[in-house]
């Protein structure tokens, strides 16, 4: 069998043929189009080390059937920065000692984006701590990932307030 | 094997009558419910499907559709009467999860611990399900019948999830009791829906997942509950042999039987009183 | 002064500070290459069946319908493997296990490969993995630790540790008017690094490339080419980043080797990365223990003995016993002490040394018992472990080369608020009802050093390369070592270059024991002051340079620029330095170890106290820990940030120890029955608030010529105990039984 698909992944359109329907979004990234940043950790849905953005949602892109996706919006954490400019939530990750080893990391981060818009968790760590539970560290860096998050929601709302204005 | 994208229910239908077909909504426990089990049969996306989506009000009360997401279960715009539905929306596994897992999916898996089941049995829901040319409707209580076994013959699908009127002043409560405070398969978890007459209960539904092989209403302490105010509801003795009598907690790695019959009496005065009281809403 | 120190350390203007990870950029854009993101061309992809029993053997696998399978190329089986030109059973290298590489068709533990699939695709190769169907003849399982089948540890080397006798034990049991007798359980744990462990292998005729994650590359190096009957040399290691470690990926392991002896045997690379619920079995774990605890104490509450006996479960066909009971031996001041080891034989696989191996588990039931032997003395458990204070080792009577734990039980009492803590358990609720109870535990780490090189090359435009073989697996190795490394030679940061993370680099050693910022730190510092003393004989022959004549006076180098030691008038730039003297560059060479007559001399050791609060619903039993304040002296950090971090994560596994993590076996079959991340369970962010790391200076003369001691393991020895002790002040239950369940509670 042969299917076909159209993903836009870090705004660029990719048709892509899928021989396998068994293949998962991550695997996918992985495997087939050289995009191995997002990471896999459990292939269960239970660590969220594969999280991207699709159609403005995070998922796991472990449980996620790329021949699901046809005509989505991916975004990978290798479409985060814009050139040389970090987003404000890597920035926040660096400054803030979110990581160790740095595994986890892409889906922490996407999980972050993830998190801040959906505009329900504000800068509140509690909210914040329930949000990015979903994302497990083994390295155990909750308590820098948690200010990164509170960090980069601060300087969004800011930046936002100032484009308003 | 090949893989399906049906745009209609009825093409579904069709699809799933001739061949035979591993069904895929939200995805989220496709492969972890497989195991190592190999994957032979085709697979039938129900993704392009639109009338499965979202939630409507209809004369008799309010119609989910099988492919609504636990996500958009949460952003709702839904009376106090599925507040516990909302918190149990809110507990699916991880946000990650919420974003694509389906109330059908939930439902259809039957795991004992699916954390939608418990406020869905207090609300009455009812289970809309289709055939070629047919649709027919069970209670939720009698569609899940076992773990991992639901009353779905060859050919049919789950189309929505129903749930009958109640006064727009009834409330309810959802409790989930985990050793972890998040991403945890339940040990135990409490969904109640009341009708208040002042401030005693005029009538209560009250229903325990993680506690059974499928999860239980407890009429018995419902019956109990009646005319009590949140005081006494918090002072009542709660009898396992007439309260909790549809509960068969196992031991498993999540906790022992005799640990889930004590937390759970203690969780539905719990959550019965935090319906009562309004609890803490913070969505 | 000190004796150890050549040359005294200046504290640079780089050590010290909280500089942001160097390869923080990497990682938060995704471009940081842990070793599956690697996909040469014409790859195969490897997926094994693990063993669904425990015991027995492989009767039949469905070969046929796993090599029908579209895509699938390769299925090997104990059938049809090609040779091993190594031994399986031997142990090529300082730190090896036995592998299960399809040697038979027997079966040692749940977990263990009994088959290799090959496919063009993952997908298929995983299908193809199902399609295998195993049938077995099964024997009972052995999980369980019975004492009745414990057999005393033949001391010899790694996993086989001696015990420990100082004093008159039986006098020491004789003296004592109040005495406990108590026993600890802990439960077997894997490490379960976020990076499961992978591999690409390929072949060019013998010489081997890897990619593998690996915290000792040149023993890896190897440890493979034995396996495969090809020089050491051959083998180059690819391993900049690491997903983690733990302890885990030290060595080489059975699923590892049979993908590299696929590739041998296609021709083509092949990747393999197990699964999540491959993590349990072949890669190593902390083995369950029992631990016996008696302890003794006079009139005035001073430790007559510490008696401590650990049994320990290991696998059927290799040692690791985790030295449990030495983790009391160096830390209080008691009349006598003694710790043994014995074993017990399971179905399981290896275990391995795990963060703090020996430590962790042994902390955990010392720490309890130190609290209960308190209560039984009716005096507050800081109070009674500070009128047992060691002033010297215990047993041995040698000096610390340094020791600031009174200044960490100090600090860490005053930020945690001890002081008003009610003796009796039971005593506090918060405003919700909840019950809340503080509990302590002192934390001790060896500060072990490994053996290590480094070169520094100072370039014709004063930057600089420094290179070493050494392992980031979180703990910051790429801007730890990269500011020791700048210090060394003078330099600010960002005009060094440094390369680690390959094995064709000078031998960066283990990273283990928190022994690596010391030791490859050690020796980086070493090759950069190589260079500073090249580059000071070169300025001093030369006429033109103001250093002429300087002779004998030492020099010292900062920002680009050597100078004569009080006498900052008199300097020269290191690119006028190297371009008078028409030098393109310059090499340095350096290497650290243990100074063996200090470690013959001292006590080498870091400290800690740990507080805790946790909160205990009084019905359900839920406990949550609230607060928890660590106070940990480790010489001298090098980097606060980071280390600050290792201890927060440290303090965090603690958490996971006392409550969380337990593999469980299905008693029937010997299967681990939560062996993925759903039913292991590890704390998630919601369950982390109100953690503080405190860290108390101390200088250490001895311990190294840089005064590191290492924080990568310390935070968790403390906190088990703790927590446990919290918990029981909050409830009055002794709980001993790790991780503490809320059923125990509630049944207690």
């Amino acid at each position: 069998m042969s299917l076909s698909i159209r993903l836009t992944i870090n705004g660029a359109p990719r048709d892509i043929a899928l021989e396998d329907a068994r293949v998962t979004l991550l695997d996918l990234l992985r495997e087939r189009l050289a995009l191995p940043g997002t990471k896999k950790g459990c292939d269960r849905g239970q660590c969220g080390a594969c999280t991207v953005i699709v159609n403005g949602k995070r998922v796991n892109s472990c449980l996620t059937l790329a021949a699901t996706l046809d005509g989505a919006q991916v975004t990978t954490i290798e479409g985060l920065a814009t050139g040389d400019r970090l987003h404000p939530v890597q920035e926040a990750f660096i400054e803030q000692d979110g990581f160790q080893c740095g595994y986890c990391t892409p889906g922490q981060i996407m999980s972050a984006v993830g998190l801040i818009a959906e505009g329900r968790a504000g800068d509140d760590p509690e909210r914040i701590r329930e949000g990015m539970s979903g994302n497990i560290c083994r390295c155990a860096a909750y308590h820098g990932i948690t200010l990164a998050v509170q960090e980069a929601t601060r300087r969004m709302a800011e930046a936002e307030k100032g484009d308003a204005a | 094997m090949s893989y399906l994208t049906p745009k209609s229910t009825e093409e579904a239908l069709a699809l799933l009558g001739q061949a035979g077909a591993d069904v895929l909504a939200g995805g989220t426990d496709f492969f972890p419910s497989r195991g190592t089990r190999p994957q032979t049969r085709s697979i039938l996306d129900l993704g392009q499907i639109d009338s499965l989506r979202g939630i409507e009000k209809t004369a008799r009360g309010w119609r989910i559709g099988a492919m609504t997401t636990w996500s958009q279960i949460q952003r709702a715009d839904l009376p106090p009467a599925f507040d516990a539905l909302k918190r149990a929306a809110r507990e699916v596994g991880s946000v990650q999860i919420q974003n694509r897992g389906t109330i059908a999916g939930n439902l259809c898996n039957a795991s004992p611990a699916a954390d939608g089941v418990p406020p869905l049995l207090a609300l009455n829901a009812e289970v809309e399900i289709g055939s070629p040319g047919a649709t027919r409707r069970v209670a939720l209580s009698d569609f899940v019948t076992g773990v991992r076994r639901v009353a779905l013959s060859p050919g049919e699908l789950v189309l929505a999830v129903h749930v009958p009127s109640l006064p727009d002043d009834a409330v309810s409560h959802f409790l989930k009791l985990g050793s972890r405070r998040y991403l945890v398969i339940s040990i135990a978890m409490t969904a109640a829906v009341l009708e208040l007459d002042g401030p005693r209960i005029a009538t209560a539904r009250v229903a325990v997942g993680a506690c059974s092989p499928v999860a239980q209403r407890l009429p018995g302490l419902e019956a109990a509950l009646v005319g009590l105010t949140a005081a006494e509801v918090a002072a009542l003795p709660v009898v396992p042999e007439t309260h909790l009598a549809p509960l068969a907690p196992i031991a498993d790695v999540r906790g022992s039987a005799a640990y889930r019959m004590r937390a759970v009496a203690d969780l539905c005065r719990r959550t019965v009183i935090a319906a009562m009281t309004g609890g803490t809403t913070d969505e | 002064m000190p004796d150890t120190l050549a040359h005294p350390v200046r504290f640079g203007s780089n050590a010290g500070q909280p500089v942001t990870r160097r390869d923080g950029i990497a990682k938060v854009t995704g471009t940081a290459t842990f070793t599956a993101d690697n996909s040469p061309e014409n790859l195969l992809h490897a997926v094994y069946v693990p063993a669904t029993i425990a015991r027995g053997r492989v009767t039949h696998l469905d070969v046929a319908a796993a090599e029908a399978h579209p895509g699938v190329t390769m299925v090997m089986t104990p059938g049809n493997r090609p040779a091993l030109q190594g031994d399986p059973s031997a142990k090529p290298t300082m730190f090896s296990f036995r592998i299960e590489v399809l040697q038979d068709d027997s079966v040692r533990y749940a977990g263990q490969p009994i088959a290799l699939v090959l496919g063009e695709t993952l997908e298929a190769a995983t299908e193809g993995a199902r399609l295998l169907n195993p049938r077995y003849a099964a024997e009972p399982a052995r999980t369980r630790i019975d004492d009745d089948e414990a057999a005393p540890v033949e001391p010899g080397g790694f996993g086989r540790p001696a015990g420990v006798e100082h004093g008159d034990v039986a006098a020491g049991h004789a003296a004592a008017t109040k005495a406990i007798d108590v026993t600890y359980e802990t439960s077997a744990q894997y490490h379960n690094a976020m990076e499961t462990h992978a591999v690409v292998a390929q072949w060019e005729g013998d010489k081997l490339s890897l990619d593998v994650p690996s915290q000792a590359l040149l023993m890896s190096c190897a440890g493979y080419a034995y396996f495969f009957g090809i020089p050491a040399e051959n083998v180059t290691i690819r391993a900049p980043y690491l997903g983690g470690g733990f302890g885990s990926k030290a060595i080489p392991t059975g699923p590892q080797v049979l993908a590299i002896l696929a590739a041998k045997e296609t021709g083509r690379p092949v990747k393999l990365m197990l699964t999540r619920q491959q993590m349990f079995g072949p890669v190593g774990h902390r083995g369950a223990t029992r631990q016996r605890l008696r302890l003794g104490i006079d009139d005035g509450a001073a430790l007559t003995v510490i008696d401590h006996e650990g049994l320990a479960a290991t696998s059927s066909f290799d040692d690791f016993v985790e030295p449990a009971a030495n983790a009391s031996q160096g830390l209080y001041a008691a009349g006598a002490l003694r710790s043994a080891h014995r074993a017990v034989r399971l179905d399981v696989g290896t275990p391995g040394p795990m963060r703090a191996p020996g430590e962790a588990s042994g902390s955990a039931a010392l720490e309890c018992a130190m609290d209960e032997m308190a209560e039984a003395a009716g005096i507050d458990p800081l109070e009674f472990r500070l009128r047992n204070y060691a002033e010297t080792e215990p047993g041995t009577g040698k000096p610390y080369s340094s020791k600031a734990l009174r200044e960490c039980y100090m600090q860490g009492a005053e930020r945690f608020g001890w002081s008003g803590r009610p003796l009796l358990p039971r005593q506090m609720k918060d405003e919700n009802g909840l019950l809340t109870g503080w509990g302590m535990g002192t934390a001790l780490f060896p500060c072990p050093m490994f053996a290590a090189d480094a070169r520094a090359t100072l370039r014709s435009d004063g930057s600089a390369l420094v290179e070493t073989s050494a392992i980031d697996m979180g703990q910051g190795a790429w801007t730890a070592l990269a500011q020791i490394a700048a210090d060394s030679l003078g330099l600010p940061l960002d005009m060094v270059e440094f390369r680690a993370g390959h094995s064709s680099l000078p031998d960066g050693g283990v990273a283990g024991g928190s022994g690596h910022t010391a030791t490859a730190g050690g020796a980086l510092h070493a090759a950069g002051g190589d260079v500073i003393r090249q580059l000071g004989e070169i300025a001093a022959a030369d006429p033109e340079s103001p250093l002429h004549g300087a002779g004998n006076a030492a020099f010292s180098a900062r920002d680009g620029r050597l100078y004569v030691d009080g006498d900052d008038s008199r300097s020269d730039s290191f690119a006028d330095i190297l371009a008078r003297a028409g030098s393109a560059e310059l090499v340095g060479n350096g290497s650290a170890s243990r100074a063996p007559e200090d470690a013959e001399k001292f006590s080498m050791h870091s400290h800690g106290a740990v507080f805790a609060e946790v909160k205990v619903d009084p019905d359900l039993c839920q406990v949550r820990v609230t607060r928890m304040v660590g106070a940990f002296a480790a010489g001298r950090i090098i980097n606060p940030k980071l280390a600050e971090s290792q201890l927060l994560g440290g303090m965090i596994w603690g958490i996971s120890f006392a409550l969380h993590e337990e593999a469980k076996h299905d008693p029937r079959t010997g299967r681990i029955v939560n062996a993925d991340f759903a039913g292991y369970h590890v704390p998630v962010n919601a369950d982390v608030t109100g953690l503080e790391v405190l860290t108390v200076h101390e200088d250490d003369p001895y311990v190294n010529a840089l005064g590191i001691k290492g924080v990568g393991e310390i935070g968790i020895v403390g906190s088990v105990g703790a927590i446990a002790n919290a918990i029981w002040h909050a409830t009055g239950h002794r709980i001993r039984r790790f991780p503490i369940r809320i059923e125990d509670l509630l049944t207690a």
